[in-house]
């Protein structure tokens, strides 16, 4: 390449001198070199002072150590691993799609035209990865939060952070933290380096404080010809491929499935009777989470909860390559699957199904056409190229095909006479078929013959694989596409067939290409021509299930649960029964009637009872013969023998382990039973089984050699009682390490356990495991879900948990997210997002008081959590969950309006409020008075029996009984009589305050986000906020509540008057005394006062001291003013003395700097 | 969603499990025909006192019977225990018939479960409460419930037609259970048994034991028997007396087997005294319950027959592991079990038959319930 001639005239790498790796080399250069080092500056720095302060650093470590460690999760996942969910998310035009693109393009050579949907890649040799772009709808963002498993976050680097990234990483937090990662993009906007630089440097700090310091933050630097530059996006990639993921509590504990494609397969006679009638559709994709059993109910995600009308493993559309050892992916291995994106020219649309074949790149077969007969020969053997080229040579539409009927679709061979009269007929009369892409799938099969079909294919993949060789790798992936949609897009077809009103079928060419080589459709044209010739068919092909079936479970599984149980037929039939609840009792029944004796009861009213005995067979024990066919049960009998019957069950099968047993038989003594007991159970396992789990064990890090022995141990005490054994000793190695031994124990212990079972069976008992492809039927649905289904959004399918679809009322911690400018306000609608979910609920906020009453608050708190009570489909404790108000995508600020926490669940609320029961008095006698008012009833007032009333005033009192009797007998209801600590006034305020429990509305509202287009915002309840702007109604207001300034008027008391009587009865000093009102001063007031001649000398000396210490006082006071005067002139002085010196110092200084730095410069020039 | 859908069941069959099962799983439920065609039509005394006792332990739950009893519709609540229930017990059926799922039930409760029952602690029919503390209550320790909290004290005793016992039942409330690999049966090394009386002469009891340890003789030395008499208020109303003898084996499996007679008079409840037109001597019993211990453990497996029931629906609730138990022959009790964990759980059990040992192994994943109701601390 050029580029490498270019690298390499320049100069050559220098290595580097200096830095922490340079220092290290060096000082391992020294110890090579024998240097002693072990000079340390200072050898007390680090030793111990205080031995409190080691003390606490000691603990500050533990601690710290102690926070690292997180509980252990069970892994339960055994089988391939899904492939990893990457979420592109971004604000609208930051270069979402062009990530991707350019991703699948680093990944797998491929352009992607367009990205619609998950789109799935092999990425390495066990690892696939699915790319989901995250629409820029809040709905899309949370569902996609909910299955990400890494979140890659474009952020554009020239605008900065916008709200949804924010949104979007909230969302995350809330629904379980998944790995994130931040891309900076359109940073070719930047002209200035520096500012770039520091641009950088700002965005990446912001992210750190929203993560974790330290979180990956990526830039793509700019874009070349419309593209990310190649170097780039294989950093990203390898980022991408090097991220570990962690398990997420509630998706572990919930099957799920991004749905990667949806069909209708609705019976098309239903919708031509009536088009909004509800459909069947079938959703595909990767079962995520945890195993899915069958008969789970699922949710989809913005339509509904479901159950499940039938499930079906597919071939996997993407398998991982072959286990062989080899470096790095073969390029045929590198399968991409996007089934709504168009990609590998499939183009699925609503009711078809187009091939997109460019020119150049259907190399061969253009050569064909080319060479002819040469190129023929060389490959002439591969079965598929024929029917490829056959069908490439064909020159008509798929009707006029159809109505000849001579191609042989889905044979396993073309048959040379079909051949032929293709080659005839392509010569005889040549149409351009070139523009007719479009295919469909057709056949007369229903969806539950196509089940079979499909399963039948199983048998073929190899073959397909094999055919996979020669070609390019997109035909590959699009064959295995069809090998499992087949099914189902003839249902499609059936519809689009009903919709055109010509009769003609359309004949399924099924891509041109190798599909051809499809095995079962060698009766296609049969289906065509007669039903019965199908139904045949079909029978054909369930006889050898049913054998199958049978002969895998002869056994007890039969009798136990009827005979249906595990073979693959009866699912279906299972599934019907499922899906209609009224006869789901019957198979049981008829079952019983089957049976009859034995193990069944018989009929269905048969008594409740534990207990099976009949004491009419009892053996005489007491005879020895008897006694000794257990004999060896008791610890008094044969201990190797009693050994034996415990291992001969497990190893049942197992020939080796009978020779094993003879060693056993010859010991005999009591004493060493310990030895054997467990040396049995240590050759209780299948030799080889323990071999392949010690494999397995030994290649976890975690198990050096010498915990694989005590794990052996311990596997033997498990099956030995079952109880932990291993607490004991769980000190040594940590408690943590321990768990996880256990952990992995367990699991292997479960893959062992499952591993021996058929396959059907494990269905069966274990579900299906994730990471198979399934097929999910799913009928009912409303036809809006297919009419406004977009490919773009993402189509999120959740299991539902035991109890999780019913209603109840949930108590949460919540908390108003600090970025929501307003406070919630308690009964205002919000939309919260919870588990799968998302639905319109009513909350009421709360708080919870000293005494653990919940007190209702109108508002949330601004900067505290509060409890919010509310009503909808049940989750476990522990979910998070996020509340927003407003979905529409045209909202200024941020939408996230509170993040929350599911406490507990409950069937009743215990939220009360305060309430205040006003009354006034109606008469008062003494301390007793009559309250009116404050109740309604005089059963109210029974209520209210013996509760503290208090006047404004804070004289306390106590509501006796209902004051009807007390009063004249007409007196109204609610009368009360009240007995207060003093007496009141009439004009006084009495209350009474109490507690009344608040309601919380039963209200919840599911978004139907998918049952209508998506651009427009779902709109639910309103909160009362919006009604009134929208019908202008003003906010009511009590005029009571409304401040006033307070007016008081000043009391004007009345003169005491005392009454004769009693004034006359007075002592005299307390009686009052009449005074006749005088014109003069009385003579006290009048007379003057003259003094003594020495009382007057006194007095003027007195004075004269006075003034004189006056007068000393005031001139002391002159003086130090003027001495402050004088000082402060000098001190301002001074000060501008200093000034002026210290500008001009200064003014030096700056001169002679600026005359260096001129200098300098002047030198660097 | 907003309509309930009710799963439909026929039959007064598996009522307890049923029940249990419905509230585990919180589905809904509608019995129809239960008894329809029967001489005594409906729901019985017991089966409605089972009810009122699941509506005591759980919350909100709704119970709808209609007028002849023929048909229940029942949606489970929120199971939340808590201390102080009493529940008295209908006479028909022993203590151990509500026994039975209580102990399932408090397990998965919001607070620890302790409850009062009263009634008759012991009948043929059910397990002895004897058996439920020292063997039920050990199995349940298998699956990971703690063993402080897990407790059954007998407080009196209370025999067939008038009753009068009193358990008191404790049982505390865990996360989940753990699966359990429980294949080996281990030898017998020691039986224990209990007998009881009741308002009858202790010379009963005396020749019960008697009687069941001559069985043993050949077997094992270790058999030790305690009696229990009781007179006054803590002997209940009728007379009787019974036993209740448990296996030990050196692998930590316990295999019981007991009964009760009850020497009360006939009286109105007509079913007894068919029963009991002719009693056997106590010897007899005593024999009898031994032999059919000895058969318990001829069988083989790790519980007994009468617990087979109850073994499969705590291996059904474990977490998502495999568990792996062997039981002898399985009882027709142990197949409605079987059969009922499949329809409301979705959990199948796969079974391998042992020719050699007349056992079968038994493998299930659990469904991985957990403990809903719990609050978050």
């Amino acid at each position: 390449m050029a580029a490498d001639d270019l690298m390499s005239s320049q100069k050559s790498h220098r290595t580097r001198k200096s830095g922490p790796t340079m220092r290290k080399k060096s000082e391992i250069d020294k110890k090579k070199r024998g240097v002693a080092d072990n000079k340390q500056p200072n050898p007390r720095a680090f030793s111990v002072r205080s031995v409190v302060k080691a003390k606490r650093l000691k603990i500050r470590a533990v601690e710290k150590e102690q926070r690292r460690i997180h509980l252990p999760t069970a892994d339960r996942t055994y089988g391939e691993p899904p492939p990893f969910v990457v979420v592109v998310q971004g604000p609208p035009g930051v270069g979402k799609s062009l990530v991707i693109k350019s991703l699948v393009k680093h990944f797998t050579h491929q352009n992607v035209p367009e990205v619609r949907g998950p789109i799935t890649i092999v990425q390495g040799k066990k690892k696939r990865i699915q790319f989901v772009e995250c629409p820029n709808d809040i709905n899309g963002m949370i569902d996609c939060a909910k299955v990400a498993d890494l979140a890659i976050l474009l952020i554009d680097g020239s605008y900065g952070f916008e709200m949804e990234t924010f949104e979007f990483l909230n969302i995350m937090q809330v629904h379980g933290f998944p790995k994130v990662m931040g891309v900076l993009t359109h940073l070719d906007k930047f002209k200035d380096v520096k500012k770039l630089r520091k641009t950088k440097q700002r965005l990446k700090h912001r992210f750190w404080t929203e993560i974790y310091n330290g979180a990956k933050l990526f830039y793509l630097s700019g874009l070349i010809h419309g593209k990310y530059s190649q170097r780039e996006v294989l950093n990203l990639s390898r980022f991408i491929s090097v991220i570990k993921f962690h398990p997420l509590s509630w998706r572990t504990s919930h099957p799920y499935v991004l749905a990667d494609r949806l069909e209708d397969v609705t019976p098309p006679e239903k919708i031509q009777m009536d088009k909004k009638c509800d459909r069947n559709i079938t959703l595909y994709g990767y079962l995520r989470g945890c195993n899915l059993k069958k008969g789970m109910k699922v949710h989809i995600a913005g339509v509904g909860d479901y159950s499940l009308a039938g499930v079906t493993a597919l071939p996997d559309p993407c398998p991982l390559p072959s286990a062989a050892k080899k470096k790095g992916l073969r390029d045929r291995e590198k399968l991409f699957y996007a089934p709504m994106s168009g990609i590998g020219d499939l183009l699925y649309d609503k009711d078809a199904v187009y091939i997109n074949i460019n020119d150049h790149l259907v190399q061969y077969s253009k050569t064909d056409e080319v060479n002819g007969e040469p190129a023929n020969k060389g490959r002439g053997k591969d079965v598929g190229e024929d029917l490829v080229k056959s069908l490439q040579n064909t020159k008509y539409s798929v009707d006029e095909k159809l109505e000849k009927t001579f191609i042989n679709l889905f044979g396993k061979k073309t048959s040379a006479s079909s051949e032929r009269k293709l080659e005839e007929d392509a010569q005889s009369s040549p149409e351009g078929s070139d523009t007719e892409s479009s295919e469909e799938f057709q056949s007369g099969d229903e969806v539950d013959d196509h089940e079979m079909d499909v399963d039948s294919n199983d048998g073929k993949i190899k073959e397909k694989t094999e055919l996979r060789g020669g070609r390019l790798r997109r035909k590959a992936i699009f064959k295995d596409e069809d090998s499992d949609e087949d099914g189902d897009d003839d249902n499609d077809d059936e519809e689009a067939e009903d919709a055109e009103s010509d009769g003609n079928e359309d004949e399924d060419e099924d891509g041109e290409d190798e599909s051809v080589s499809d095995s079962q459709d060698s009766d296609e044209d049969d289906v065509e021509e007669s039903e019965d010739k199908v139904l045949g068919n079909i029978s054909k092909w369930k006889e050898p299930l049913k054998e199958k079936g049978r002969k895998k479970n002869p056994n007890l599984m039969q009798i136990v649960y009827g005979a249906s149980a595990s073979s693959a037929t009866a699912l279906i039939n299972e599934n019907n029964e499922i899906s209609d609840d009224e006869d789901f009792f019957k198979p049981k029944g008829e079952h019983s009637k089957n049976l009859g004796g034995g193990l069944d009861a018989g009929h269905v009213n048969s008594e409740d009872c534990s207990k099976f005995v009949n004491y009419g067979n009892l053996k005489n024990w007491k005879e020895k013969e008897v006694c000794e066919d257990i004999r060896d049960r008791f610890t008094t009998g044969d201990w190797s023998k009693a050994a034996l019957r415990n291992k001969n069950s497990v190893a049942g099968d197992e020939g080796e382990d009978d020779e094993l047993y003879g060693d056993f038989e010859d010991l005999e003594t009591g004493e060493k039973h310990n030895d054997h007991e467990n040396m049995e159970s240590g050759t209780n396992e299948d030799v080889e089984a323990a071999e392949r789990r010690l494999k397995k064990l030994a290649l976890r890090a975690k198990f050096d050699a010498q915990s694989d022995k005590s794990e052996l141990e311990d596997d033997d005490n498990d099956n030995g009682d079952g109880i932990n054994p291993r607490n004991s000793e769980a000190k040594e190695p940590g408690f943590v390490d321990k768990l996880k031994e256990e952990l992995e124990i367990r699991k292997q212990m479960n893959l062992l356990e499952l591993n021996d079972l058929d396959e059907d069976t494990r269905i069966e008992i274990e579900g299906y495991r994730t990471g198979t492809y399934l097929r999910l039927e799913i009928h009912n649905v409303p036809y809006e879900m297919v009419d406004f289904f977009d490919p773009c959004h993402p189509v999120l399918i959740g299991g539902i948990g035991f109890g999780e679809d019913s209603a109840g009322y949930m108590q949460a911690r919540l908390k108003k997210h600090r970025w929501h400018k307003k406070v919630l306000k308690t009964r205002d609608p919000i939309i919260v997002s919870i588990g799968w979910r998302r639905y319109q609920t009513i909350p009421v906020y709360a708080i919870e008081d000293r005494n653990g009453r919940h007190r209702m608050l109108k508002y949330t708190p601004e900067h505290m959590h509060c409890l919010a009570m509310f009503w909808g489909p049940l989750v476990p404790p522990n979910t998070g969950f996020v509340a927003f108000q407003n979905l529409s995508t045209n909202q200024t600020g941020f939408r996230i309006t509170a993040t929350s926490v599911v406490l507990e669940y409950n069937h009743q609320t215990h939220i009360a409020k305060k309430i205040k029961l006003v009354g006034h008095p109606c008469k008062i006698k003494k301390n007793t008075a009559f309250i009116k008012d404050m109740f309604t009833s005089d059963l109210e007032i029974a209520r209210f029996e013996g509760s503290s009333v208090r006047t404004v005033s804070g004289i306390r009192g106590q509501v006796k009984k209902a004051g009807k009797n007390m009063l004249d007998n007409n007196a109204q209801e609610g009368i009360a009589r009240c007995t207060f600590e003093d007496q009141i006034k009439m004009s006084d305020i009495v209350f009474l305050r109490a507690w009344t429990p608040v309601e919380v509305p039963q209200f919840y509202n599911p978004l139907t986000t998918a049952l209508q287009p998506r651009d427009k915002t779902w709109t639910g309840m309103k909160t009362f906020r919006e009604l009134r702007s929208e019908h202008n109604i003003p906010i009511p207001v009590n005029k009571d509540s409304l401040y006033k300034p307070i007016e008081r008027k000043t009391k004007k008391f009345n003169p005491l008057v005392i009454p004769k009587k009693l004034q006359a009865e007075l002592p005299f000093a307390s009686k009052p005394k009449n005074k006749p009102a005088r014109k003069r001063p009385d003579l006290d007031a009048r007379r003057a006062v003259v003094m003594e001649p020495e009382e007057r000398k006194a007095h003027a000396i007195v004075q004269h001291y006075k003034l004189m210490s006056k007068v000393k006082i005031n001139k002391k006071k002159a003086k130090e003013q003027e001495k402050r005067k004088a000082y402060e002139a000098e001190k301002a002085k001074k000060e501008v003395i200093s000034k002026k010196r210290n500008r001009e110092e200064r003014r030096e200084r700056y001169r002679t700097e600026d005359k260096q730095k001129k200098k300098m410069r002047r030198g660097q020039d | 969603m907003g309509k309930t859908t009710y799963k439909r069941l026929k039959g007064s069959q598996s009522f307890r499990q049923r029940l249990l099962l419905a509230t585990l799983s919180s589905t809904p439920i509608i019995i129809d025909e239960i008894r329809a065609d029967d001489m005594i039509t409906g729901l019985l005394r017991h089966e409605m006192s089972l009810l009122r006792l699941f509506e005591s332990v759980s919350d909100d739950c709704v119970v709808e019977v209609n007028e002849t009893g023929t048909r229940l519709k029942y949606k489970p609540g929120i199971i939340m225990g808590g201390k102080n229930l009493v529940h008295s017990c209908a006479l028909t059926r022993s203590m151990g018939y509500y026994l039975e799922p209580l102990l399932v039930l408090g397990l998965f409760g919001k607070k620890p479960l302790s409850i009062r029952l009263k009634g008759v602690t012991d009948d043929p029919k059910d397990l002895s409460v004897d058996t439920v503390r020292n063997a039920t209550l050990h199995i349940l320790k298998r699956f990971g419930v703690p063993s402080e909290g897990l407790d059954l004290k007998i407080e009196a005793r209370g025999v067939a037609p008038e009753g009068g016992g009193e358990v008191l039942l404790t049982v505390p409330n865990v996360q989940s259970l753990t699966a359990v690999q429980w294949v080996e049966e281990g030898m017998v090394k020691k039986i224990r048994g209990w007998t009881f009386s009741a308002r009858v002469s202790s010379d009963f009891e005396h020749s019960m034991r008697f009687a069941a340890r001559g069985v043993f003789n050949n077997l094992l030395p270790d058999v030790h028997i305690f009696n229990d008499h009781k007179s006054g208020p803590h002997a209940g109303k009728s007379p009787g007396y019974g036993i209740s003898l448990v296996a030990e084996t050196t692998a930590g499996c316990y295999i019981s087997a007991d009964t009760a007679v009850s020497c009360g008079r006939a009286d109105e409840t007509g079913e007894i005294d068919v029963e009991r037109q002719e009693r056997k001597p106590a010897e007899d019993t005593g024999v009898e319950i031994a032999s059919w211990l000895l058969q318990e453990i001829e069988k083989g497996g790790v519980v007994d027959s009468t617990h087979q029931g109850l073994l499969f629906i705590l291996c059904a609730l474990c977490q998502q592991d495999v568990s792996k138990v062997r039981v002898g022959t399985l009882s027709p009790y142990g197949v409605e079990t079987l059969r009922n964990l499949k329809e409301f759980l979705g959990v199948t059990f796969s079974f391998r038959p042992d020719p050699s040992t007349g056992t079968v192994i038994l493998t299930c994943v659990g469904s991985g319930l957990i403990n809903l109701s719990r609050k978050l601390s």
